[in-house]
């Protein structure tokens, strides 16, 4: 009845040690543990008290196992953590978008309705920020128990840029030729048009979108064009100037996908010249709408995340 | 050793201040051979408190890394292994002894500079 105790519990020590190590830790546990315990009954203890005191002292047999194999008793440990954690971020900010992304396009084309799209996609990319997760921690608990080396060092170089004026009268020169770009174009294609044609300039948006539609976007432009100015004036973004722009993103991006949606985003005589005339199926022109559609949505909610980005990180620096 | 009504305060920096200490007086007693339970009783009474289990995994770590040579002794009725100190063992606690005897010097430095 006493030795059971005692038994069970080198057993289990001894139980996920290699088995060159098993004779030998057993039978030193065995004697280490009869001398404490022979030094407690000595003491008057009873047996069985004592016997439960010294198993107690020596704690989980699972550490004590750990520490005669030299395991770690952790998932993943100091040397890879920051590796692993740097990794994740990076997967799982371009993995599940990517996933997330081709799947509505898939979906898209194969003509599948608004909500189904959608939820497909989140369920695709839900699936892929676990696998992704799982597979990753995977590496380096292996990575972890062999001892291997990631090649990845720390240097200088590595250190976040500071903002400065310097960078800000940059962005702020960017955004403006960037917009102003944008606004002549806009115009050059519904005045003037790109391809040589007799009657009316053929534009490649539809020429119905002018004034109203174009000009609302224009509208949209010089109010970004403000922000920017604005950004530059407080010398950096705040929250409220990324919401401002998040919502200037919103406007054009619902202003493009109701066009779209519509069928009036696109000049019908410049698809038929263009595409249909020279032999390109519906089928490549639906193709075309749908990639139009994941460019406005993607560009502009690219640009919100930039605007919270810079916030944030503005925010911390302050 | 030391101990004052704050020990329990100070537990995780002084455990960690003496847990290097343990390989350095497990090697000089067992100069001597000995074995486990026997060296957990030494290294309390000169001043080494240690817990069990962190002492019989790092005697076969201490073994396996060739500081301690080991021998069963089946003479009396309970077969028991036996350590001892092996050549470069020995190197080792001189090694560690001149290091803590270092850091003790420079620790009263210190508070020679404060006075």
């Amino acid at each position: 009845m006493t030795a059971t105790l005692t038994d069970r519990y080198i057993m289990a020590t001894v139980r996920s040690l290699p088995e060159a190590l098993q004779t030998e830790v057993r039978d030193e546990l065995r004697a280490s543990i009869a001398d404490a315990v022979d030094a407690r009954t000595e003491n008057g203890e009873p047996l069985e008290h004592a016997e439960r005191a010294v198993l107690t002292e020596l704690g989980d047999p699972g550490v004590l196992a750990a520490g005669y194999a030299d395991r770690p008793l952790h998932l993943i440990g100091p040397k890879y953590y920051l590796t692993w954690w740097r990794l994740l971020k990076i997967l799982l900010a371009i993995v599940p978008a990517c996933a997330f992304g081709g799947v509505a396009i898939a979906q898209a084309l194969s003509g599948a309705g608004v909500g189904e799209i959608i939820g497909e996609a989140i369920a695709v990319a839900l699936s892929v920020i676990v696998h992704v997760s799982f597979w990753t921690t995977l590496v380096f608990f292996v990575l972890e128990r062999t001892g291997a080396d990631t090649g990845a060092r720390w240097s200088v170089d590595q250190l976040p840029d500071e903002s400065h004026s310097g960078t800000a009268r940059a962005d702020l020169i960017a955004s403006l030729v960037m917009l102003a770009l944008f606004a002549g174009l806009l115009l050059w294609d519904q005045l003037r048009g790109w391809v040589p044609s007799d009657d009316a300039p053929m534009s490649i948006l539809n020429p119905e979108l002018w004034p109203w539609g174009i000009g609302a976007l224009i509208v949209l432009l010089v109010v970004e064009a403000g922000l920017a100015l604005a950004v530059f004036a407080r010398g950096r973004w705040t929250m409220t100037l990324a919401w401002i722009n998040a919502a200037i993103a919103v406007c054009v991006m619902s202003l493009g996908l109701t066009a779209l949606g519509r069928g009036v985003l696109f000049n019908p005589r410049f698809v038929d010249e263009v595409f249909l005339a020279n032999g390109v199926g519906g089928d490549a022109v639906t193709v075309l709408a749908v990639l139009s559609g994941i460019a406005i949505v993607g560009i502009t909610v690219g640009d919100m995340v930039d605007g919270w980005r810079k916030a944030a990180r503005s925010r911390l620096a302050v | 050793m030391v101990t004052d009504m704050n020990d329990t305060e100070f537990d995780g920096h002084l455990q960690e201040l003496r847990r290097g200490t343990i390989v350095l007086a497990s090697l000089q007693l067992l100069r001597t051979p000995g074995y486990g339970y026997g060296l957990l009783e030494q290294l309390a009474s000169a001043g080494f408190p240690t817990d069990a289990n962190t002492l019989y995994p790092l005697l076969r770590r201490l073994e396996k890394q060739g500081y301690l040579d080991s021998e069963w002794n089946t003479d009396e009725a309970r077969p028991r292994k036996f350590y001892r100190t092996s050549e470069a063992g020995i190197r080792l606690a001189t090694t560690l002894t001149q290091e803590v005897a270092a850091i003790a010097a420079a620790t009263a430095a210190l508070r020679e500079e404060e006075n």
